[in-house]
């Protein structure tokens, strides 16, 4: 085997935080590599020094044995590199194909040939079984569609060291298993990947060898074939991390979130909650969340999920049926009369929803508290008592960050998750809306995460949870409801449930289908 | 003790780090350009440049200069608040106009002890910049036209139509000049210490007569204390009031306020009647304070509301930073003025580096981020919004 990519010595410094220190790291032809560390240990610093996106302030790169400097990705995209970025690089005004084919249109007659573009991109999805509308306008989709076209734009580009960090954090674990068949001919056809996850199984199914990266530092390098998940979390948080299922919820109480019969519409008009659906009924979604029960949505991407929440939470206008929330019509209500009425909300788009990256942690952490005690007296901001709040709450979620003052916007992926979940959580409403909740953040952060939501339901709570993390949904929820096209096509309970029968319901198998190929009751 | 120490040193290490960013440099650069060209216009730069800074800051030039302010820091404010929320108000010019307008009208026909006439008709011209504004905003909230756009339109009505009065019913008859009457004596917002006053007699015992604080004193009017009033004011509703926070984040991630709950069609039409007010108020203080009379197209000549617009640029909409940065380009209007008449350089140059002061800033902060977008990143990339903060850090607020 030959060695493909050599990192040595890379040192990168940010104002109060040393990101990478010295990091070496060998990657050969034809090799699947994870790179794994707890949040903010330095992964994606180092993957987007390797593309050229910052400079090292020490170290050098090496490809194919020769040294290299790129002063931007467009230099490492010329050396034939990939990178598909945790935080997205797309257009949002842009369709899908647009920001696929960018910087590499085909031209007919010297006009941008849109219609083959469309379709090129529309066959590639196809063959790599990652549904898409090429002609969907990016700003318009739901993250798990965005990461779908992060991907096939660095499948597209056909590099020869594809660097892909955090692909699967909101892919359904069927998406997953795809992309790693895609994965594994490229390797074998001597591509070199680099892969960055949280998820162990897949680095135990998917890689031949592990960098674990931990304060900027390399802890350890091992062969996949010779290690375990438990030496590798060890490596990693220097502990034993054991996500098991939750304990049982009690008997659930009164409803706190009443859907009837809801139609959404998506921004192009077409119905995308209700109206569709196998059963093609024509009405709309009804559902209850209860105090003190987690229900979980799955499906794929794409099918509703992100409008139906987003209409619950007042962003998206509903067109029929009505929303409740304790009782009170919201319905037609605004965003702050649903808060008032009970509602905390974990948007699945971290950046563009869930935080103002310009502004600094204590702002972000205080947004929708800034209106009652403690943070406001006699009419007044409590700036004092802001800092010391979001202390508070960056010491309680581990959030890694300078300090209260350190724009959000510097902060690793996993991190900033983890503000947007300690603003909502700390509000003690009645109703949680958590959306891909764990989205991005480490094992030793998801078992807090999952803690916290569990007592937060045995405090007697109302959990909505929507995931495309199966074993998120199975382990926490009570009851989980599947969702297709924009329709509920099932409901299963927890204890019922396994990955293959709701995988097919999310495929838009009906329940018959699904009983059949996969004994088990369904509703 | 060593906390206050460390935190001493990081200020140093902030300040260093800011005049070595971009707003210095490029005043730097502005600067050299404007030499470049004194020099071609066959003028030794070395004679100019001291002369405009001897008639900005010595004799009657600090007195010039913070006149020249008021209104500059007054307009800049009105806008920074403005952009701080993320609303492109770009009809601070009409508002102004209207403001002047309103305000000459009460000043002319109202009755009563000059105070008062005063009082009232800086709130009739606050209303007046105010709802102009405010037509702006709902132009944008019930009919998706951009503020951008309705703001920038809806100033020439509001020039025309005080225009037509002016011409017109308002005109002073048998005057040579396009304007109304003159506004009352005791309705003319007086300067610090007027000269005639107790006071200003026995300053110029003390002070001698060509000492610059008593020019000030004297040649300043009460509208510099308004504005700096109104800056403070800003300040405080920046930090310390719920609406203030949620307009910054506002601008900062519209999706993410409204996300938070805050109510944005609210906001922006608040934030256009705030604005609007400012502007209205500015133009009422350069009639009662300067002209003592609405002359045809003597606002809008004075080109303030663009001046201002550089100058909340300049400023990332900080407020104190309004306040150099408005001092600033004061400054060098007086110093041009000063330059042209004794070098004999038009002191259009003066325009000149106050254009390129702010093109070299947008070019040094929009080129990296331009260059990143060619390379096809978008989405999530820092935006133009998150330099300025990240160098501005020491000018915050
Ligand atoms: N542009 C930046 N400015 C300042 N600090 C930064 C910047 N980018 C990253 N950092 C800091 O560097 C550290 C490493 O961040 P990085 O994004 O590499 O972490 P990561 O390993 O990818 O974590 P995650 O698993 O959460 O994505 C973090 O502490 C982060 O706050
Ligand atoms: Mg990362």
């Amino acid at each position: 085997m030959t060695v493909q990519l050599e990192l040595r010595g890379i040192t990168k410094r940010f104002p109060g935080v040393l990101a990478n220190d010295h990091i070496d790291l060998t990657v050969e032809k034809g090799e699947i590599h994870a790179l794994m560390g707890e949040n903010g240990a330095g992964k994606s610093t180092l993957m987007s020094i390797l593309f050229g996106l910052y400079q090292p302030d020490e170290g050098e790169i090496r490809l194919a044995g020769v040294e290299r400097h790129f002063a931007s990705p467009r230099d490492a995209i010329a050396a034939g590199l990939g990178m598909v970025f945790q935080s997205f690089k797309l257009f949002p005004s842009l369709t899908v194909a647009e920001n696929v084919v960018f910087g590499r249109e085909t031209t007919r007659r010297g006009r941008f040939d849109r219609k083959g573009a469309e379709r090129e991109v529309a066959a590639i999805a196809e063959r790599y079984g990652l549904a898409l509308d090429p002609a969907a306008r990016v700003d318009d989709l739901p993250v798990g569609v965005l990461q779908r076209v992060e991907i096939i734009k660095a499948l597209y580009r056909d590099a020869s060291v594809l660097i892909l960090d955090e692909p699967t954090a909101v892919l359904t674990p069927q998406e997953a298993e795809r992309l790693f068949e895609i994965l594994r001919a490229l390797a074998a056809d001597g591509r070199t990947i680099i892969f960055i996850t949280h998820k162990l199984k897949e680095v135990m199914a998917l890689s031949d060898r592990v960098t674990v990266l931990r304060d900027g530092r390399v802890a350890d390098r091992m062969v996949t074939a010779q290690t375990d998940a438990r030496a590798i979390t060890r490596a990693m948080t220097g502990r034993d991390v054991v996500l098991q299922a939750t304990a049982a919820a009690g008997e659930p109480g009164k409803t706190v979130l009443a859907l009837h019969d809801v139609t959404v519409h998506a921004e192009d008009g077409r119905t995308a909650v209700g109206g569709g659906g196998v059963g093609g009924s024509g009405s709309g979604v009804s559902l209850e969340v209860r105090a003190g029960e987690i229900v979980g949505i799955a499906g794929v991407a794409g099918n509703g999920q992100t409008e139906l929440v987003e209409a619950i939470a007042g962003l998206r206008p509903i067109e029929s049926g009505t929303v409740r929330i304790g009782g009170r019509d919201v319905t037609r209500a605004s965003v702050a009369e649903r808060r008032r009425a009970g509602m905390a909300y974990i948007p699945e788009d971290r950046h563009a929803v869930g935080t103002a990256g310009t502004a600094d942690t204590t702002d972000n952490l205080s947004l929708g508290h800034h209106r009652q005690p403690p943070l406001l007296r006699r009419g007044l901001l409590q700036r004092s008592a802001m800092t010391r709040r979001a202390r508070e709450l960056i010491e309680r979620f581990q959030i890694k960050v300078p300090g209260p003052a350190t724009r959000v916007g510097t902060l690793s992926g996993g991190n900033l998750q983890k503000v947007v979940v300690a603003r909502e959580m700390s509000h003690d409403t009645p109703l949680l809306i958590a959306e891909q909740p764990t989205r991005g953040v480490d094992i030793g952060a998801i078992e807090f995460l999952h803690g916290e939501i569990t007592a937060f339901r045995d405090w007697g709570g109302a959990v909505l949870l929507v995931s495309a993390e199966l074993s998120e949904i199975m382990s926490l929820a009570g009851r989980i409801l599947v969702m297709f096209e924009g329709a509920v096509v099932a409901e299963v309970p927890a204890a019922q449930a396994n990955e293959s029968t709701l995988g097919m319901l999310m495929a838009g198998a009906s329940p018959d289908q699904a009983r059949a190929a996969q004994p088990g009751e369904l509703v | 003790m060593t906390t206050e120490l460390a935190a001493d040193r990081t200020l140093v290490r902030r300040t260093l780090a800011w005049l070595a960013g971009p707003v210095p440099v490029s005043i730097i650069v502005a600067l050299a350009i404007g030499a470049v060209a004194i020099a071609i216009a066959g003028i030794n730069p070395f004679v100019a440049y001291p002369s405009m800074v001897e008639g900005a800051l010595t004799g009657r030039g600090p007195a010039n200069t913070l006149q020249r302010a008021t209104p500059i820091i007054g307009m800049a404010i009105a806008l920074a608040i403005a952009f701080r929320a993320g609303v492109f108000n770009l009809g601070a010019e009409g508002q102004m106009v209207l403001g002047g307008l309103a305000g000459t009208l009460v000043a002319l026909t109202m009755p009563g002890p000059g105070p008062v006439v005063i009082v009232v008709a800086c709130l009739a011209a606050m209303a007046a910049g105010a709802l102009w504004a405010m037509l702006a905003a709902v132009l944008q909230t019930s009919m998706g036209v951009p503020i951008l756009i309705s703001s920038l339109l809806l100033n020439y009505p509001a020039r025309y139509f005080s225009s037509y009065l002016v011409r017109f019913p308002l005109k002073e008859k048998g005057s040579s000049m396009v304007a109304t009457p003159m506004i009352p004596d005791d309705t003319r917002i007086p300067a610090l210490i007027p000269a005639d006053s107790a006071w200003g007699t026995a300053l110029r015992h003390s002070l001698g007569k060509e000492n610059a604080l008593l020019l000030i004193t004297r040649n300043v009017n009460y509208s510099l204390l308004v504005v700096l009033a109104v800056v403070a004011l800003v300040i405080f509703v920046n930090r310390k009031t719920p609406g203030g926070f949620e307009s910054g984040l506002a601008g900062q991630n519209l999706r993410f306020a409204q996300y938070g709950g805050v109510h944005t069609t609210a906001l922006v039409i608040r934030t256009m009647i705030f604005s609007g007010a400012i502007s209205g108020l500015v133009g009422v203080m350069l009639v009662l304070g300067s002209d003592f009379r609405l002359i045809d197209g003597a606002l809008v000549g004075t080109n303030y509301a663009w001046t201002g617009l550089l100058v909340a640029l300049l400023a990332a909409n900080r407020p104190i930073g309004v306040l150099v940065s408005g001092a600033f380009f004061a400054a060098l209007i007086v110093g041009g003025e000063a330059m042209q008449r004794s070098d004999g350089v038009s002191s259009q140059l003066s325009q000149v580096i106050q254009a390129a002061v702010i093109i070299l800033i947008v070019v040094r902060l929009t080129l990296p981020r331009w260059l990143n977008l060619s390379r096809r990143h978008g989405r999530d990339l820092p935006a133009i919004t998150d330099r300025v903060t990240a160098d501005d850090e020491v000018g915050r607020v």
